[in-house]
């Protein structure tokens, strides 16, 4: 299996060299392989995010090794993070980081934008990712009129749209009840049978007990 | 040295932008020395993404304040022409140019500099569309050849504004182009007739070797063109904008009196030019060429020289005859 994600010697320094200097990544070694769920556990503050914001170039690394599909992120020029984001990845935040005032489909466009594809292709597109996460009936809706699961459906629906070969979830079920949870980890197992890398940062116990094919990665301190 | 010419509003403005752009390539230069020495884009340590994050910042400040050097040549030949009013015996730019020993090298090194300045624009283009930086070190050390010319130019620019006499009578353009006829002042030998033949058939000549997209062949046909077009404006096409057979002058049809006609010639002329060559000078310091560039410096050939043939057309169709 070929491996999609390598971190090397990762470390990440807050405030480096002054007094509230803090590490919160030490030494990373890490090689997901394609198709891999990573279930990356540790209480709050440990760097589960900040493992995943690097991932996603949200921000670089101090200093250390990082290549996800082929490209090495931590050195990509600002001008084509973006771009390499769009194509590769697919991000779900804890708080779902919705727009509330515009409908489903609306919320689901703003991935496509960037791609410039026809008013055709992005409707195919969001009916496609709609039935995928079985909310196609809420697609006119606002999303301020949708319940915690019904936001998460189309943020997973939004991160999909644009086919990227690695989900990355952080802390996903953290506004979600046990029922939510639940079928939020079927669309994961779905997600698995269709290629997909997951990386899913959470310290939810409901993990535990989901029969999942999954590597389980504690963090602690910021090192594994 | 004369306050008049420095307390003049062209002058405090040209030579305060010069200096504020001067202290900002100062630390320019100061951390592209550092990046230059310590730059190693295989290596994954904390000071190599530093010295990414500051090639960034570095390159956004040299892209800008270069920018705003590209604008100021038509500003100094603005601010130049001004000071004709207040220099005795200048009646454009020219005599001011030539009212000290200053003058002209300082010209021909703006000229240069357009060039200079140009070229590491398109090259910075090219590195930053690329992921892996190709050609930043490349481009760095071509900022320190710019750089130098810049101290250099800001040298000149001191030493000219300050030396412009307003008590001594400068000499005006119709005594400095004008021939009395026993020296010929057109180049390698020509007379005017072999000078417009020639002038026509290297536009024909950048224009194929363009279409073609020879990049040498470009390159040589675009700067002989530029070498001939000067001398082409002077002693003919400028007759037929000022309408006299005896004014040869590049900096009066920049004056208001003819429409500003001078700043579509020439940067007309540079942008041809520029766009032909750049490919010559991108083989040289990278791989990449810019296919689109032979199309651009075609329309600004063709645009330079069909203002240039126009006067002379509208003329004729006036008068009945040519000058």
């Amino acid at each position: 299996m070929i491996t999609i994600i390598k971190m090397e010697n990762l470390n990440k320094i807050f405030n480096e060299n002054k007094a509230n200097q803090f590490h919160a990544l030490k030494d990373i070694n890490l090689h997901i392989k394609k198709n891999e769920v990573i279930l990356l556990k540790g209480v709050s503050g440990s760097g589960k995010s900040t493992l995943l914001s690097i991932l996603a170039s949200f921000m670089k690394p101090t200093n250390g090794l990082v290549e996800v599909n082929g490209e090495f992120v931590a050195k990509l020029p600002d001008k084509h993070i973006s771009e390499f984001r769009l194509n590769n990845i697919g991000f779900i935040f804890q708080s779902f980081n919705l727009f509330e005032q515009l409908t489903v489909e609306q919320n689901i466009m703003t991935s496509l934008i960037p791609k410039e594809y026809t008013q055709d292709i992005c409707d195919k597109k969001i009916d496609d990712v709609l039935k995928l996460i079985n909310i196609s009936h809420k697609k006119g809706q606002t999303v301020s009129n949708l319940s915690g699961g019904e936001k998460q459906r189309v943020a997973i629906a939004r991160a999909l749209v644009n086919e990227p070969d690695i989900i990355l979830c952080d802390e996903p079920t953290a506004a979600l009840d046990y029922d939510n949870s639940l079928i939020f980890i079927d669309i994961i197992k779905q997600l698995q049978d269709l290629g997909k890398t997951i990386v899913i940062a959470t310290h939810d116990t409901i993990f535990n007990d989901a029969d999942m094919n999954c590597r389980v990665i504690d963090i602690k301190n910021g090192m594994i | 040295m004369s306050t008049d010419i420095l307390l003049s509003n062209e002058v405090i403005i040209f030579l305060f932008i010069e200096s504020l752009l001067l202290c900002i390539l100062f630390i320019a230069i100061y951390f592209t020395s550092i990046i230059l020495k310590n730059w190693n884009f295989n290596s994954t340590t904390s000071s190599q993404y530093k010295l990414e994050k500051q090639s960034y910042l570095v390159t956004v400040i040299i892209y800008f304040t270069l920018i705003v050097k590209l604008f100021l040549v038509p500003y100094f030949a603005y601010t130049v022409d001004i000071l004709s009013a207040i220099v005795p015996g200048a009646m454009c730019g020219a005599g001011v140019i030539s009212s000290n020993d200053y003058g002209e090298s300082l010209l021909i090194l703006k000229i240069i500099m357009l060039f200079l300045v140009s070229s590491w624009l398109i090259i910075n283009k090219l590195d930053i569309q690329k992921k892996n930086f190709p050609y930043l070190k490349k481009k760095f050390l071509y900022f320190i050849l710019i750089f130098t010319f810049i101290i250099l130019e800001f040298i000149l620019d001191i030493l000219y504004f300050t030396d412009i006499s307003t008590l001594s009578i400068a000499t005006c353009c119709s005594a400095i182009y004008s021939s009395d006829g026993s020296i010929n002042p057109l180049p390698l030998g020509l007379n005017l007739d072999s000078l417009l033949i020639s002038f026509y058939l290297l536009y024909i000549l950048t224009f194929i070797s363009n279409i073609k997209q020879n990049r040498y062949l470009s390159g040589i046909s675009n700067i002989s063109f530029l070498y001939i077009a000067y001398y082409a404006i002077l002693y003919f096409f400028g007759t037929y904008v000022y309408e006299l057979p005896t004014h040869h002058c590049p900096f009066c049809m920049l004056q208001k009196d003819y429409y500003y006609i001078g700043y579509f010639i020439f940067i007309s002329l540079f942008l041809g030019v520029f766009f032909g060559m750049v490919n010559s000078i991108l083989s040289i310091l990278t791989k990449d060429s810019i296919i689109k560039y032979y199309k651009y410096s075609n329309i600004f050939n063709t645009l330079f020289v069909a203002i240039c043939t126009l006067y002379v057309i509208v003329y004729y169709i006036k008068n009945g005859v040519l000058l």
